[in-house]
């Protein structure tokens, strides 16, 4: 186990490496630098755009400016933010919380509606409540999360005035009191449960197909006939097999919720790691870009490491060599 | 089994109609009635003025674009940041309805527009509460003179004596900066110019706070980022970086009594621009074009316009631009048939189009300056070219532009095809590229076949600089400061005159605007000079000028002592909430 982590870390090297230099080349292939674009005269002046190009190095061949870029980034220097004119090692940190909070708020809606909904669908298919759930699961999947965001803002925001429409706490609030907390969540939750939409309707689905291709299997049979009650069985026997899968979905969910949160972040205007990037990108601030894909694809491959070790956790059948 | 599918059928068109119904609330069906509604221009205060101002109360001031964080005059770089700091910052000068400066911080004396003596005001105090002097001006001009500075406002500081030798690092001071005492200030330019106020830079920065922090790391300091301190009415009191400020109120501002007790600024996605509104959840925000008619419709918010300082055109590629020489190297052939020009200005029905794609919040603007500036010339006095369909074919039948093969379309003097090429940028907003259709149909309705292409907008800028080929004619936008100058956009030798407008009558007449000798303080004969220029520009048509824009703001109904003009809004210590 020990040495198919390490050699799967290993592993991980030359993959980054080449991420590094795929999204370096392609940003750099990008029209236009952080200098250029729309331009108010009455602000700056084409020699101070000539000026900074010379000083961030962008008159230099490209494999140049990678070459900087990857020795820096080797020793741990992720650059200053062209836009944001701070270290982006600083930036990430000052919105990585949000994000952090926002991914494992909406995986917990995810897990908790997803059980709910998913063992009621299991034990009682076919019925009403299981079309409900699956109705509801359709439209989950089929929604777009920019639309789903953006009636929720109205529905919920603004028609029922439950959640506040946008940001990530109440200013006026002191830090650390448990007000604080209590604001933080209650604007975390809209966003999070938009984000955590489409897997809940997809976890549900699964572990109700689960529950009835056990429920089908011949150990329920045996149990079923020794007299094992009903909800036993679904809770102790078939449930502990159904999970399998899905717990191994958290891997996943890691890479998936941290980057996939661009457009519900934007739509909230939720301070993190999505809008730090949507920004970034608009505005070919590459120290940024960099580091956020960088980091990002280290926890895709991270993730599907936790997924595979899971794997062999919770699935004797399966060994790691 | 049929009739389940039948029901289906009907629920699912059900469903999609709405979605239509949605969709084309917002579009542009009589938007162009609407907009003089209930707008005012500017003028809100008025009647609410007979009421005296409330103390007290929390505003909330909306923002739809999100701040970079460089909360000081010297180091921001975008505009949302601006409006952030002009709450809690102010600078020596002001500028009035007219744009010509104002005492605010400090007064000033001149004989020569070249030796200036500044007085600043005693008593002022920074929001650290210490004083202000003029050492934090010395401070602030000399953060931006160093090598190691990474803002863009160095420009505002060149043109004092000594500053280009404080740069290269050959003195330790900027040696036209005189301190007389700590309220007294000499500054001597590098040569006398009309515009040497209104170009210096006149944002003082506390040194006091300051103190320690090494130029280059300046910019990402916490004085700059989080906990930045100022001369103006509020204090900032907390931020949540990228998301929402806390000011309050500051008690010993030096001008007047300031009636609120708090501003909370927060940032808001434009697609809950009117819902947040509406709710009451943002008391005010500055408004896109887009969604000022969804405004007016509300009752408890009124839309306040004012003139705004940008224009909108369509340039014509003329030249080519070598950036090492700082010349035109080449004439482009296509468009430099003068009459051609004017037939394709003609051809454009800009009222139309405005109404259309600005939804009233503008007006055509008929030169290189908007009409709300000084300079500004009288429409009398340039060349205006109204939309006159009839005429622009008339001038293109003279200028041999004529269908020789009937395909419907004009081709050259030559006999060859002609098709105009019109490029505009593309962002994520779809109304760019039906804008620019419709501006081909114009010139395709008097018979110059016209294609439209977009372009990314950072890809399409760096197109228009460098005079790619495939660049012809091109839309574009251009923001005019209070200093009238428009030199860096027109003259010959500038990267940023895009259509290589190339004549230099005019640039003689630019240069004679900044002439101490021949037009000395007598700013009417400097209007003057200016409006001469214009008109030459305006027969020369290098470019067909579209639109100039409207300010809007979305203010709510309990907020009073708020107006607007072409200057910007009024102090913020004079704005008050009815309870």
């Amino acid at each position: 186990m020990l040495k198919y982590t390490l050699r799967r870390v290993l592993g991980m090297i030359p993959m980054l490496f080449l991420v590094s230099v795929v999204v370096f080349f392609l940003a750099k292939a990008m029209p236009g630098d952080s200098l250029s674009g729309e331009i108010d005269p009455t602000n700056t002046n084409p020699e101070y755009q000539e000026e900074m190009r010379e000083k961030l190095g962008y008159n230099d061949p490209v494999y140049m400016q990678y070459y900087r870029w990857v020795t820096d980034f080797m020793s741990g220097d992720f650059g200053k933010s062209t836009r944001y004119k701070m270290p982006v090692a600083d930036l990430i940190g000052e919105k990585l919380p949000n994000t952090i909070f926002l991914a494992l708020t909406s995986l917990l809606i995810t897990y908790v509606l997803a059980f709910a909904m998913g063992m009621y669908s299991g034990r009682k298919p076919y019925t009403l409540g299981d079309n409900l759930i699956a109705g509801f699961n359709y439209a989950g999947i089929a929604i777009p999360s920019f639309v789903a965001g953006v009636f929720a803002v109205y529905f919920f925001a603004f028609k029922l005035n439950w959640f506040p429409f946008a940001g990530s706490v109440d200013i006026e609030i002191d830090k650390g009191t448990i007000d604080y907390w209590i604001s933080r969540i209650h604007h975390v939750m809209l966003p999070a449960f938009v984000l955590g939409m489409f897997s809940t309707a997809s976890y549900t689905q699964f572990l109700r197909n689960d529950l009835i291709e056990n429920s089908r299997k011949d150990f329920v049979r045996t149990a079923l006939a020794k007299g094992t009650p009903m909800g036993k069985i679904y809770n102790v026997h078939i449930l502990r097999n159904s999970i399998i899968p899905l717990v191994t979905f958290l891997g996943f969910d890691i890479a998936a919720l941290v980057g996939g949160a661009i457009i519900t972040e934007k739509i909230f205007t939720y301070p993190g790691i999505g809008l730090l990037f949507l920004d970034s990108v608009n505005n070919r601030d590459y120290p940024t870009v960099m580091a956020i894909t960088m980091m990002l694809s280290a926890m895709v491959l991270i993730g599907n490491l936790i997924a595979d070790i899971l794997y062999g956790i919770v699935d004797p059948r399966i060994r790691l060599g | 089994m049929k009739r389940k599918s039948m029901l289906w059928l009907f629920a699912m068109i059900l469903v999609l109609s709405a979605f239509l119904a949605a969709c084309g609330g917002g579009g542009s069906d009589d938007a162009s009635d609407s907009d003089s509604g209930d707008s005012k221009d500017g003028e809100k205060a008025t009647e609410e003025q007979s009421g005296e101002p409330q103390q007290g109360g929390t505003l909330t001031y909306g923002l739809d674009a999100t701040p970079e964080g460089l909360y000081n005059w010297a180091f921001y770089g975008i505009a949302t940041d601006a409006e952030i700091i002009e709450f809690f910052d102010e600078g020596l000068i002001e500028y009035d309805e007219n744009l010509q400066p104002i005492p605010n911080l400090a007064e000033w004396e001149t004989e020569d527009n070249q030796h200036f003596t500044f007085k600043f005001k005693e008593g002022v105090k920074w929001h650290n509460g210490e004083e202000l002097t003029v050492n934090d001006w010395v401070f602030a001009l000399e953060t931006i003179a160093h090598p190691d500075y990474d803002g863009p406002r160095y420009a505002n500081v060149e043109t004092i004596e000594g500053a280009p030798a404080f740069r290269a690092g050959e003195a330790d001071s900027i040696s036209g900066l005189k301190v007389v005492d700590d309220y007294t200030i000499e500054v001597t330019f590098d040569e006398p110019r009309l515009n040497n106020l209104t170009n210096i830079w006149s944002y003082p920065m506390s040194q006091k706070e300051f103190e320690g922090i090494e130029v280059a790391d300046m910019s990402g300091s916490e004085q700059v980022r989080t906990k930045p301190v100022g001369l103006g009415p509020f204090k900032v009191e907390n931020v949540v970086p990228g998301e929402s400020l806390e000011l309050v109120k500051n008690e010993d501002y030096w001008n007047g009594e300031v009636n609120l007790d708090k501003i909370i600024i927060r940032v808001i996605d434009n697609t809950a621009t009117v819902g947040a509104l509406q709710n009451g959840d943002i008391d005010m925000i500055s408004l896109q074009p887009v969604s000022a008619p969804d405004v007016e419709k509300l009752d408890n918010v009124e839309v306040v316009t004012a003139p705004g300082l940008s224009y909108y055109y369509v340039g014509f590629k003329l030249g080519k631009f070598d950036n090492d020489k700082k010349e035109i190297v080449e004439e482009l052939p296509k468009y430099q048939d003068l009459n051609l020009r004017k037939a394709m200005a003609h051809a454009i029905n800009r009222e139309e189009w405005i109404d259309a794609f600005f939804f009233g919040y503008g007006k055509p603007v008929n030169k290189p300056v908007p009409t709300a500036h000084w300079i500004a010339a009288d429409d009398s006095e340039v060349n205006v070219y109204e939309y006159d369909p009839e005429k622009a074919k008339q001038l293109l039948d003279e200028a041999g532009f004529v269908d020789t093969n009937d395909d419907g379309f004009r081709e050259d003097p030559n006999g060859d095809e002609f098709v105009v090429k019109f490029s505009h940028y593309a962002t994520g907003n779809p109304t760019f590229e039906s804008r620019s259709q419709a501006i081909a149909q114009y010139w395709e309705e008097v018979g110059l076949k016209s294609e439209v292409e977009m372009v990314e907008v950072n890809l399409y800028y760096d197109m228009v600089e460098k005079d790619d080929p495939s660049i012809e004619t091109f839309f574009g936008g251009w923001g005019t400061g209070t200093d009238p100058d428009p030199s860096a956009l027109w003259k010959a030798d500038q990267l940023w005159n895009y259509p290589r407008y190339n004549n230099p009558d005019a640039d003689a007449l630019l240069e004679q605007a900044l002439s101490v000798e021949e037009v000395g303080d007598d700013q009417e004969k400097r209007a003057q000079v200016y409006a001469e220029w214009q008109k030459t520009v305006t027969e020369d048509v290098p470019m067909i000028f579209i639109a100039e824009l409207d300010e809007i703001m979305g203010v709510g109904e309990n907020v009073g002592g708020f107006s607007m003009d072409v200057s910007g809004y009024n102090n913020p210590a004079e704005w008050y909430l009815e309870k």
